[in-house]
């Protein structure tokens, strides 16, 4: 037993696909009754847990808790008190809506009937339920997958990715209901990329790099103890700089941006970000821009480093969410 | 139960289904036309117009009628069965249901059934197609319909239907099992469709062999080859129908087993 008050655990949560390692010792909590943001860069291994946790493949080793019990290969039917949306939403394209979750419901936990067109309802899908899928547009599918997650009325929801393809209605509207569904003491577990989105919706975060978690704990306290200044300099002064940065705070709390040449973030309190400016400047550095901050963004780049930018073959792996940012409003230049 | 009834919904509708028995039915149809439109036709040998209006002279018509159903039906399930177990996979429906808590063998066992009881009402389906197209043919043909009610040859249509969805309800598990280790539609068809055929072609230098493989069992399951099956028998020894009707169920099973097997252990990506 891990501790009774986790809807969803695991401890040192292993798997590999051939040489390469996707899982490496995962380490999960996620508090009952929470909407818990699950961050990480492409390759980072959040599919593969999902996969794990939802019993499609197989862990090579390490534990996993569902609901306060163990969940191993045999115990399919505690997957009867979760819901789930992996990866994209899978359906029978040539039934309609209602159709596949009446299929859907056949399947995995008895579920009534009528709970079909009550979910059709959640999503918003109820007048166009008698369509056949195919006609279904991305966000029309991902609103049913959503349906289909929901519809045994679970007690935990996985959700992978499920604002993908929303419009900005529907991404406000799936908001409300999974903090809603919070309200109501149910634990909603959502993979994103959408940092922002996660930062409005999410509790509790925990950001995975390289199947590890390097971070987990609460939404306010993770923005409260990590602040992150970011400082940019001429290239060739990057390893000064950076050097004078660490007498402020401590070396592993400086980075190199590796992607955006001449940045160096720096954890440390957004109120010291004139005394960031007057250390270089002391070490006759001088910035030519600055920014301080604590948002989902800035420690997700941070904690994930260059992993945001490469999986763990050293291949390009994903777009890092640093490129094509703008210059926050108080940069100096 | 639920989830069998909701594999037999999916399939009803499904163009797959729709295609398989109506193609059937189809060529019945215009093999009738093609017998009723050459019929005065007899450049092509003495015998030529006799053997041609057998297709539609009852009682005889039944046995002709079934053995075409049957032997084109063999290339048609393992078709069909491939094209369900692999639409699973690429489509992902598989996954999804995995991922609610339900059984994996229990549910390709389940969909395999459902094929298995759409195959029986499939061949039935052509099976009355194919003899209303024959009496209306006999009718133009002026063949006549006196054999239509012969007694003997309606007490043996029921073994012989039985027999025959045994049969083709084989090579659909085949085709099932294939396109489960395949995990795709495409490839699942595919090797059907090259394991059918190379089967037909082995039998022309390994008789002795092929003719304990499901396509030729399942061609002497129901009583040898006719001039429709596809697949021809092979020469030598003669197989009883009972015995090739007891390797046919034992491929039948041995298929969904690998196929449960596999679906148990695989890893389910994508």
């Amino acid at each position: 037993m891990i501790d009774p008050g986790l809807a969803l655990a695991t401890r040192g949560l292993r798997k590999s696909y051939g040489s390469r390692l996707a899982l490496d010792g995962l380490d999960l909590s996620v508090p009952t009754g929470v909407v818990y943001g699950f961050l990480g860069p492409n390759g980072a291994g959040k599919t593969t847990t999902m996969r794990v946790l939802t019993g499609l493949i197989h862990p090579d080793g390490g534990a996993i808790e569902l609901l306060g019990r163990p969940f191993t290969r045999r115990d399919r039917h505690r997957l009867f008190d979760v819901g789930a949306l992996v990866e994209s939403p899978a359906f029978y394209p040539y039934l309609s809506g209602r159709d596949n979750l009446r299929a859907l419901a056949a399947s995995g936990a008895p579920t009534p009937t009528s709970r079909v067109d009550e979910v059709l309802e959640v999503v918003g899908l109820r007048e166009r339920a008698g369509d056949a899928v195919s006609r279904y547009s991305l966000g029309m599918k991902q609103r049913l997958g959503i349906a289909g997650a929901l519809l045994n009325d679970p007690t935990l929801l996985l959700l992978d990715e499920p604002s993908n393809g929303l419009d900005p209605a529907g991404i406000v509207a799936i908001r409300e209901t999974f903090r809603h569904l919070a309200s109501l003491g149910k634990t909603v577990f959502v993979s994103s990329h959408l940092l922002a989105e996660v930062q409005q919706m999410a509790d509790v975060v925990g950001i995975i790099a390289a199947g590890r978690m390097v971070r987990e704990g609460s939404m306010q306290e993770l923005l409260a103890s990590e602040g992150i200044v970011r400082v940019r300099v001429e290239p060739d002064e990057v390893t000064a700089a950076a050097a004078t940065l660490a007498r402020l705070t401590a070396p592993d709390r400086v980075t190199p941006s590796v992607m955006e040449p001449g940045w160096i973030s720096v954890q440390i309190a957004p109120d010291r970000t004139a005394e960031v400016n007057r250390s270089l400047a002391e070490a006759g550095i001088y910035a030519s821009g600055l920014s301080s901050g604590n948002d989902l963004e800035e420690l997700f780049l941070t904690l994930t480093g260059d992993a945001a930018s490469t999986d763990p073959d050293g291949t390009f792996a994903g777009i890092d969410p640093s490129l094509g940012r703008l210059p926050s409003s108080e940069v100096l230049s | 139960m639920r989830l069998f009834v909701s594999a037999l919904r999916k399939l009803a509708p499904r163009m797959a289904t729709l295609l398989t028995f109506g193609l059937l039915a189809g060529m019945l149809v215009l093999i009738d036309v093609a017998v009723v439109a050459t019929r005065g036709v007899s450049n092509a040998g003495p015998d030529r117009p006799a053997n041609v209006l057998a297709l539609i002279t009852f009682p005889g018509a039944y046995n002709q009628i079934l053995s075409f159903i049957l032997g084109l039906g063999g290339l048609f399930a393992v078709i069909y069965g491939a094209a369900i177990a692999g639409s699973e996979w690429t489509w992902g429906t598989l996954k999804t249901s995995v991922a609610r808590g339900e059984s994996r063998s229990r549910y390709l066992l389940t969909t395999f059934a459902a094929i298995a009881v759409v195959l029986a009402v499939g061949v039935l389906f052509a099976l009355v197609v194919g003899v209303v197209a024959a009496a209306i043919g006999a009718t133009i043909a002026g063949v006549g319909l006196a054999g239509i009610g012969d007694r003997a040859a309606l007490e043996a249509l029921p073994e012989h239907f039985v027999r025959g969805w045994v049969a083709i309800t084989e090579t659909a598990a085949l085709g099932f099992a294939v396109a489960t280790l395949a995990r795709s539609q495409l490839a699942g068809i595919g090797v059907g469709i090259a394991l059918y055929f190379g089967e037909t072609f082995a039998g022309l230098f390994l008789p002795d062999v092929v003719k304990y493989l499901p396509f030729h069992l399942a061609t002497a399951a129901v009583g040898g080859s006719t001039g429709f099956a596809p697949v021809p028998s092979v020469t030598g020894p003669v197989m009883s129908t009972d015995t090739a009707l007891v390797l046919v169920a034992t491929w039948l099973l041995a298929s969904l087993v690998v196929a449960a097997g596999f679906g148990e252990r695989a890893e389910i990506t994508g």
